[in-house]
């Protein structure tokens, strides 16, 4: 068997084994948000609304179906990618999704940049210094980045910033250009680099510290080996999988949860706010196209990142 | 690895995504107005349009068939769409609306030859009959339903657009008729509300549930761009009302002077190339957005108060404001009240007459034991204005010598109140106090109970429900499971009669009578007040009206907020936005800037 | 100048030692504080308003008041028996559902069973965190324990990870099998031979559940989908994200700094227990944001 059909063999059948999750996801996220979730009816109604009234809009939003006929109909809208209108406006869901998600990548992309690159600096600096002040002192800025709640974080840069310095916009998204760009993303990256990066830090740590206790990082640093080759073609190089491995696993989990407070506290019009709108106001169709794409989009980067393994380390044959 | 280098990389990479954001550049407008409003039109479909951010869109981009004058107060319906205010027959019953010629819907690809044709009166018919077909969704069918002849024949009949309703039918080409089931002079206000704005079929049945997020008017301005942040619309360069009488629109030269409104007298409107309304709900931002220019209106937001006033009563800017600004201080059209819910028998109407009184005592007690004036201070910088009953001081009907009394803190009385009717601590019934869940209204729940229990209600008797979502409380509010809560209500027209439907007891819940308020008596007052015409009859019978529902403590208020406006000293205008409006921006002018 | 360390020993310099010993003793503060609120010592007068709107510090009002003129420091005082409460429920609940669903995974790994139970988990992870949180609040609304339920239904899975690869380790190292073969039933085997040998990794599960639960709790108040009638630092910080407009900082500072002690000494301890019970395990799923 070739490699390359092996391969081919090996991404259909993770693909395959990501169906009964998106099957799952899919179910669950139904069930919670439109057979428990709110009743978007009574929010679009009249002044003065009667009974025939509010029955007549509940039929309109058929909500009198049955629950496995909703699910399965619109399990077959995602399967075709038809996504329908929002409950809102009226604006179809796919023109909201391609409107609002480029701003959440350009408003998470440099704090994530940021935040893992900072991250791995820093635990470079801890794994080599293991022990010593240095170590002690990176240790206990990121358990107290840990301690921080991202809440306090939000509040006490818009305090800081917004209400007392007054430098940068704390609310909003008007962005027109790179100056504009800057002054908008400073607050949000600032916060979101001082939220993940006592994570980041311990756990690469932990994982350059096992990288260093192997023998041979031991033997070329007793050969005297720059600090600098050792990181990069010994310690790096035998950590790369799991460092690999959580920065994609993070992105999924990030565009969501990471936008969703940002962006519904600072009123920037991204994926997370939406989505919390959508929450709230029971928009349905905006709820499950984001659940149903995000558990699509985990899938693949489940896939991926085994992939990545694969290729980084032919030495692991995944059953 | 260079730092230096990544570092270039990364800058390098923040730029790309900066620039993926193209500002919509479609040449440079002479006149720009920039509008800041404290929240977002979720349509701008007509139908949905019962707010205040989606009528102010509206109402510019399409037309209603009437509208209020730019400056007369009280409040005066002019002619907009229609060529001169509607004749109405004796019996009130037969109302002939005559449309202005030549206005066009703006042009757009739902048309043949992507050419707006002329708006006729079968559009009217159309636009006001869309409201009863299921799929639209209205929001304002209940301001029709139940009053214009046949019309619910049609709507059983399927509210097909292609057959006849009786009592509303296009005469000829600029005549439209309605034809009433009972005199209803409140009809000429619905008429000007963003609800019955004028649509064309075509755009309608082209854009479908899109309809909401791509407006064809004919009002003065065009949607050019619309996302969560803000609208921008140009000048409809097709819109012409001939020119601006400022007489006609109530200007008064004294009263008026500092507005600086004179020159734009016969000059034809709208004055602005370019609007653009920005969605700023976060009340710091907006007022940071002011001060810096970027937008050139703000409603001041009550945590900063303090910063632009004076004197709070009376109420007075700082001189340093009024030199740098146009100011306006001007009460909301509306108010808002807690309401007991008289459906549930621990505390509302009940049968034997002795529980009855006693519940009333209670309601009269918990009324007696709230204090307004803190409610005032804490949440409203004490600008509010306080007022007993439902009928707020901006109307005709407002009655300044009605006792006060209601709306007053009194413990005394409170306690002996319940000491009267037996009601200890052990005998009183749990109330679900109904809560939307935000911070304010936690805070104003524990201010609620805290004052309760001043007089003897302990803690455990009322138990919040909160609910994350408007949807949420509006449905325990219509199925009648909250025993108290807190309500705004907005005035869409300037007759007591809207606020005094909140106690008809045919609009119980899910109607507007969330109160569930039964009392015939009161109803056929209502029904006979509703059929007059304005004058002193009517007066009269709101004013009992109203003291009705203050003698049975339904509710606990009212407090009307004081909204304070600020503007650019060379925007020229009156940023009156109350009766869920935005007629205004069509009269704003920008002068040079200073 | 890099001189090269000695690595083989485990350093324990006395400060790190100290930092325990402080951590300990914040935590007992905390417990204190808390079992006054729980036995109505101090601190049950939380919803009274006592002063005036926005007072400074004074003697009757030591760290001032809020808008309503209620005593910041009693909230904050009180808000420390619901974050225990909310820690510990959840942290209880999800370690027992965690341990139980990870150690019958694990022990018939391999099995439909386990491949149920790791769909289950996966599922669950595949949604975002706090939409999923969120979600579940909103579905069970009104419910008392919405909020306690979403976070156990939420965490229970890195738990049961963690168990889960534990027990197919101890199983691998033979005396299971011996069991297994003297004729144990399944069930003997897991709660007799098994879970025993689980408690320290649930233990320092349980603490980082803890930690994770009292965060959550934050944000969800401050997304006004937390806590029913009742106060919490979470409901302060929310609050007080009014109050800094108006240019009132204390109940910010107050309730922050409550917080930001009890998740500090609470991720220290659970660091010690970490290393000194097993150095090897690593938590890597928690909470990242919050």
């Amino acid at each position: 068997m070739t490699p390359r059909i092996e391969l081919l063999r090996f991404i259909t059948r993770k693909l395959a084994a990501a169906l009964p999750l998106i099957f799952g996801v899919t179910l669950i996220s139904f069930t919670l948000t439109v057979h428990f979730g709110p009743d978007p009816a009574y929010a679009m109604l009249g002044k003065n609304p009667t009974a025939a009234d509010v029955a007549a809009l509940q039929r309109e939003l058929g909500q009198d179906q049955p629950f496995w006929q909703r699910y399965a109909s619109y399990l077959h809208r995602l399967a075709t990618l038809d996504l329908g209108h929002t409950e809102s406006s009226g604006e179809k869901v796919r023109d909201l999704l391609g409107r609002t998600l480029p701003v959440s990548i350009r408003l998470l992309a440099p704090g994530f940049v940021l935040g893992t690159g900072l991250a791995l600096l820093l635990a470079m600096f801890a794994a080599w210094h293991r022990g010593g002040r240095l170590d002690r002192l990176i240790t206990g800025i990121s358990v107290i980045g840990m301690s921080l709640s991202f809440v306090i974080i939000i509040i006490a840069l818009q305090a800081v910033f917004g209400v007392w310095l007054g430098w940068f916009p704390v609310r909003g998204w008007e962005v027109h250009g790179p100056a504009s760009y800057l002054a908008h993303v400073t607050i949000p990256t600032l916060a979101f680099v001082l939220a993940s990066i006592g994570y980041n830090t311990r756990f690469f740590r932990a994982m350059l510290v096992n990288a260093m206790s192997t023998d041979h990082v031991r033997t070329a640093r007793a050969y005297g080996a720059s600090p600098t080759h050792i990181m990069r073609y010994h310690v790096l190089r035998g950590c790369l999988l799991p460092i690999t491995t959580r920065i994609v696993y993070s992105v999924p989990a990030l565009a969501i949860s990471g936008s969703l407070l940002l962006e519904s506290h600072f009123s920037i019009p991204g994926i997370g706010r939406v989505t919390y709108q959508a929450i709230l106001s029971g928009d349905q169709p905006v709820l499950i196209a984001v659940v149903g794409l995000s558990a699509v989009a985990f899938a693949l980067t489940v896939t991926v990142a085994d992939l990545l393994c694969r290729l980084a380390d032919p030495r692991i044959r995944l059953a | 690895m260079s730092f230096a280098r990544a570092a270039c990389a990364a800058i390098a990479a923040m730029l790309i995504l900066a620039a993926c954001d193209q500002p919509g550049s479609d040449g440079r407008d002479r006149v720009v107005y920039r509008h800041a409003i404290d929240g977002m039109p979720a349509s701008l479909d007509p139908a949905h349009a019962a707010n205040v951010y989606s009528s102010t869109l509206v109402v510019n981009l399409y037309d209603t068939l009437f509208r209020y004058r730019y400056l007369s107060r009280p409040y005066e319906l002019a002619p907009n769409l229609a060529s001169g205010m509607p004749e109405v027959s004796e019996d009130g019953l037969t109302w002939t609306i005559r449309l202005r010629e030549n206005v066009r819907f703006a042009d757009d690809p739902a048309f043949p030859d992507n050419r707006g044709r002329e708006v006729t009166a079968s559009d009217v018919v159309y636009s006001l009959g869309r409201h009863f077909d299921p799929a639209t969704r209205s929001q304002g069918a209940w301001l029709w339903r139940g009053k214009i002849t046949g019309l619910e024949e049609w709507i059983d009949g399927g509210a097909d657009p292609d057959r006849r309703i009786p009592g509303l039918h296009a005469a000829d080409d600029m005549t439209v008729v309605i034809e009433l089931t009972e005199p209803y002079p409140q009809l000429a206000h619905t008429l000007a509300m963003a609800l019955s704005a004028i649509v064309p079929r075509e755009a309608v049945e082209h854009y479908g549930r899109e309809f909401g997020v791509r407006p064809v008017g004919s009002g003065p301005f065009l949607l050019k761009q619309f996302d969560e942040t803000r609208a921008v619309l140009k000048r409809n360069l097709d819109f012409d009302r001939g020119a601006l009488d400022l007489a006609a629109e109530g200007h008064d030269p004294q009263r008026h002077a500092e507005l600086g409104l004179g020159s734009l007298d016969g000059e034809a409107y709208p004055f602005i190339d370019r609007l653009e309304i920005h969605f700023i709900a976060e009340p710091t931002t907006r007022w940071n957005s002011f001060v810096a220019g970027e937008v050139d209106n703000v409603m001041v937001p009550p945590e900063q108060a303090d910063r632009v006033l004076d004197s709070h009563d009376p109420l007075r800017f700082s001189p340093e404001i009024e030199q740098r600004y146009h100011t306006l201080a001007e009460p909301e059209a509306g108010f808002v009240l807690y309401g007991f819910n008289m459906a549930n028998e621990d505390i509302g109407h009940h049968p034997d007459e002795q529980i009855d009184s006693a519940n009333r005592a209670l309601r009269c007690a918990m009324r007696q034991a709230f204090d307004w004036q803190e409610r005032n201070d804490t949440f409203y910088q004490g600008l509010g204005q306080v007022f007993p009953g439902v009928i707020p001081p901006f109307l005709d009907a407002f009655d300044p010598a009605l006792d006060a009394g209601s709306t007053a803190r009194d413990p005394q009385q409170a306690r002996s109140l319940l000491q009267a009717h037996e009601w200890t601590p052990e005998t009183l019934p749990q109330l679900t106090y109904g809560l939307e869940a935000s911070v304010h209204q936690r805070q104003m729940f524990e201010q609620f109970r805290a004052r309760m229990s001043a007089v003897g209600i302990p803690q455990d008797r009322l138990r919040s429900r909160s609910f994350a979502s408007f949807g949420d409380f509006s449905r325990a509010i219509a199925n009648r499971e909250l025993d108290l809560f807190l309500m705004g209500w907005t005035m869409a027209w300037p007759d007591a009669q809207y606020a005094l439907q909140l106690f008809y007891g045919p609009n119980a819940a899910p109607g507007a009578n969330s109160f569930n308020y039964d009392n015939p008596e009161f109803d056929r007052l209502f029904e006979r007040a509703a059929a007059l015409e304005e004058g002193e009859e009517r007066t009269a019978l709101y004013r009992q009206l109203n003291e009705m529902v203050i003698d049975d403590c339904v509710h606990i208020g009212s407090l009307s907020r004081t909204r304070l406006h600020l503007w650019h000293r060379h925007v020229r205008m009156l940023p009156d936005r109350e009766m869920l409006g935005g007629y205004f921006l069509r009269f704003v002018d920008i002068g040079a800037a200073p | 100048m890099n001189t090269v360390r000695t690595l083989s020993v485990h350093k324990r310099p006395w400060s790190v030692v100290r930092t325990d010993h402080i951590a300990t003793l914040v935590a007992i503060a905390y417990l204190a504080a808390a079992l006054g609120v729980w036995l109505g010592l101090w601190a049950d007068n939380w919803a009274e308003i006592t002063g005036t709107m926005w007072a400074d510090p004074s003697a009757a009002h030591w760290l001032g008041t809020n808008r309503l003129g209620q005593d910041i420091l009693v909230r904050a005082v009180a808000s420390t028996a619901t974050a225990f409460e909310v820690g510990l429920a959840v942290a209880l609940s999800s370690s027992i559902i965690g341990g139980l669903l990870g150690a019958v995974a694990g022990h018939f790994n391999g099995s439909p069973v386990d491949e149920l139970i790791l769909w289950l988990k996966g599922t669950i992870d595949a949604i975002p965190f706090y939409l999923l949180v969120v979600a579940i609040a909103f579905a069970l609304q009104g419910h008392a324990m919405a909020m306690h339920l979403a976070m156990i239904l939420a965490f229970w899975t890195t738990t049961a990870r963690v168990v889960r690869a534990e027990t197919i380790r101890i199983g691998q190292s033979g005396f299971i099998e011996a069991a297994r073969a003297g004729g144990s039933t399944a069930s003997r085997i897991i709660f007799r031979h098994l879970l025993p040998n689980l408690v320290h990794v649930l233990l320092v599960q349980a603490t980082l559940v803890f930690v994770a639960a009292i965060k959550a709790e934050v944000v969800l108040s401050f997304l006004g989908i937390g806590l029913q009638d009742s106060i919490s630092w979470g409901l302060m910080l929310a609050e007080a994200g009014q109050d800094i407009m108006a240019g009132q900082y204390m109940n910010f500072l107050v309730a922050s700094l409550c917080l930001f002690g009890l998740v500090m000494a609470a991720s220290l301890l659970a660091d010690r227990l970490q290393d000194r019970l097993d150095p090897r395990t690593r938590h890597q799923r928690s909470v990242d944001i919050g």
